[in-house]
């Protein structure tokens, strides 16, 4: 993806986005929070161990991180985050908090959505669109994570139908922007409620989340199309293997 | 190669990942490969690289971009070939 694929216009969009949404977050980290914490008693097992690695991660190298993760709910990028670090956190390192992509359809619809969406670093997509507008968001992302923000995929590109990872389905876009972004990091996210089953709208209320991370580097010696897919099924294939100990552990 | 041909190829290629059979008995140049003959979109890069594969061209990452309907598949391959 060329560095020109962005016009100026739509960078000062997002980095307007980025100000707004910054200057906003004292006041909706900390709400999005409790309602996860409170509201829908949301648990995620040894969460300081996780959001320790997190930071370690963070504060290791500055190279771009994109994180990816496995996709089974409409909330997951929610539950991620809430994982990965906590508000006083992102409110310190605005930058960790990440941009989604989530589906217009579901995030976008309606006016108050679209305001929500905005202030939590969203950058709405229309899957199965014209393939022009869905390279433009993915552009957008690149040209965030190349800044130092951190991005959320879903490399799956929608949830699971099948309830687990499937490296069928992995989308090659996420490969095509691991290699737009010199020396990018990968994390690889593996989160998933105990009573989580097979795919759903919504976790549970109560639900407790067991997350697994691991880093990856995918790198590959194929070219262009080949090349991005490649990076993409390293990625997934490594959800899969995190999705095997997830569900060995349990038992 | 002839347009026609190019089309045949691409519809033949296209044939093992469309969900809808049916819609492949009435393909022209403006049906669309999501929509219309519901490719799964995470399967098209396949689809493209089995272009590559069939036509002895290189596709770049870009161009899957450009690839929405058969027309544009028949374009693009009539352009790299």
């Amino acid at each position: 993806m060329a560095e020109s694929a962005l016009a100026d216009g739509e960078r000062r969009t997002l980095l307007r986005q980025h100000a707004v949404s910054r200057l906003l977050s004292p006041l909706w980290v900390p709400i999005f929070t409790a309602v996860m914490r409170w509201g829908l008693r949301w648990r995620v097992e040894n969460i300081d161990v996780v959001r320790e690695e997190f930071a370690r991660l963070r504060a290791e190298s500055d190279a771009p991180l994109l994180i990816c993760a496995n996709h089974l709910t409409m909330y997951d990028s929610f539950a991620i985050e809430w994982a990965l670090a906590g508000p006083r956190y992102y409110l310190r390192d605005f930058a960790a908090l990440a941009w989604n992509t989530p589906e217009k359809a579901n995030f976008a619809s309606t006016w108050w959505k679209r305001v929500i969406a905005y202030l939590l670093k969203c950058v709405p997509v229309e899957r199965g669109s014209d393939r022009k507008a869905v390279a433009q968001v993915l552009e957008k992302i690149r040209f965030l994570v190349a800044r130092g923000e951190t991005a959320l995929i879903f490399p799956e590109g929608g949830r699971s139908r099948t309830g687990r990872v499937e490296v069928d389905s992995a989308a090659y876009g996420v490969g095509r922007l691991v290699s737009s972004l010199p020396g990018c990091r990968v994390l690889c996210v593996y989160l998933r409620g105990d009573q989580q089953e097979t795919w759903s709208k919504s976790p549970v209320r109560g639900e407790t989340f067991r997350v697994s991370l691991e880093c990856l580097e995918p790198k590959t010696d194929a070219r262009g199309l080949r090349g991005s897919l490649d990076l993409s099924r390293q990625i997934v294939t490594k959800l899969v293997e995190m999705e095997k100990v997830w569900f060995d552990d349990r038992q | 190669m002839e347009t026609t041909e190019i089309q045949e190829r691409v519809v033949k290629i296209l044939t093992p990942y469309v969900k809808d059979q049916e819609a492949l008995a009435s393909v022209s140049p403006t049906t669309n490969l999501l929509e219309d003959l519901k490719v799964n979109s995470a399967r098209l890069v396949d689809v493209v690289l089995a272009f590559e594969d069939e036509f002895d061209i290189e596709i770049a990452d870009e161009d899957v971009d450009t690839v929405n309907t058969i027309g544009d598949c028949v374009t693009l391959i009539g352009q790299k070939l």
